[in-house]
């Protein structure tokens, strides 16, 4: 198991109730290899290493999931809407082509 | 062989060799990436051979001119109701030059109550990025915008 990478979840804007839409942005440091790189120092390719699948779900139910390919900017940044039914745990999963998982979790608090 | 004409021809060919930049040369002998893909093969890839319409419902927000190829914002918005019968179920990012030219897909569901869809991708050069958005009831629609790339985001 590699270790954890730094990712958050961020909710626009930060305060909501319940059937607002809001924006939820997903971050991730991540190298994102293209595979067509050169290492400075050895003079050799480095691997293609890139997130490949997404998962937004929402208490255990996925809602949106995403393909992506290493065209995807290092570091990488995603968007999507969501409508909040209630409370509730917004849950990322992550996979790399390398086999790399990983989990991030918000609780998603609505007020009024 | 004269020695004047050696030199000559030896600087010709260095001038050449100064001129094509070291991406260019990379970009020839580089072993490229396992998914290699041009524009019309992955539209077909999603589409399955299918008409795409060119339409006003999809807007596409991207910078005209980005100066670095290696961040660029790309926002996707696609009118719809979002309801269980009328949704956008899939949003595809293409940029059209790249070497492999899918840059993400976004199966949408009724939950998300809005068509949108935000990303930044990396550009190899100035090129079309185009939005492909696949409606609920099997219709694909597009829309393209160009980029002005001052420097490459690939290799």
């Amino acid at each position: 198991m590699a270790e954890a990478r730094k990712s958050m979840i961020k909710f626009k804007p930060k305060k909501f109730k319940v059937d607002d839409i809001i924006k939820i942005d997903f971050i991730v440091i991540h190298p994102m290899e293209t595979g067509m790189k050169k290492d400075k120092k050895t003079g050799e390719m480095k691997p293609a290493h890139f997130i490949d699948s997404i998962t937004f779900s929402l208490d255990g139910k996925p809602f949106t999931t995403m393909k992506v390919w290493e065209t995807v900017s290092t570091n990488p940044y995603f968007s999507v809407n969501l409508k909040v039914p209630g409370k509730g745990k917004i849950t990322v999963d992550y996979t790399d082509n390398m086999g790399e998982k990983n989990t991030k979790s918000k609780k998603l608090k609505p007020k009024g | 062989m004269k020695r004047r004409n050696f030199i000559k021809g030896f600087c010709a060919a260095s001038a050449v060799a100064v001129t094509m930049t070291p991406s260019v040369l990379l970009a020839k002998d580089a072993p490229k990436s396992a998914n290699q893909l041009t524009l019309d093969m992955a539209i077909k890839a999603i589409t399955g051979g299918k008409d795409v319409a060119q339409s006003d419902k999809v807007s596409l927000t991207v910078p005209e001119i980005a100066e670095n190829g290696a961040v660029v914002p790309v926002k996707v918005h696609v009118e719809s109701p979002m309801t269980d019968a009328d949704h956008v179920k899939a949003i595809h990012v293409l940029a059209s030059k790249n070497s492999n030219s899918r840059c993400a897909d976004v199966m949408l569901t009724p939950l998300n109550a809005k068509g949108y869809f935000a990303t930044r991708v990396k550009l190899g050069g100035t090129q079309d990025i185009v939005a492909l958005v696949e409606m609920s009831d099997g219709t694909f629609l597009k829309a393209s915008k160009p980029v002005k790339v001052t420097i490459g985001g690939c290799g």
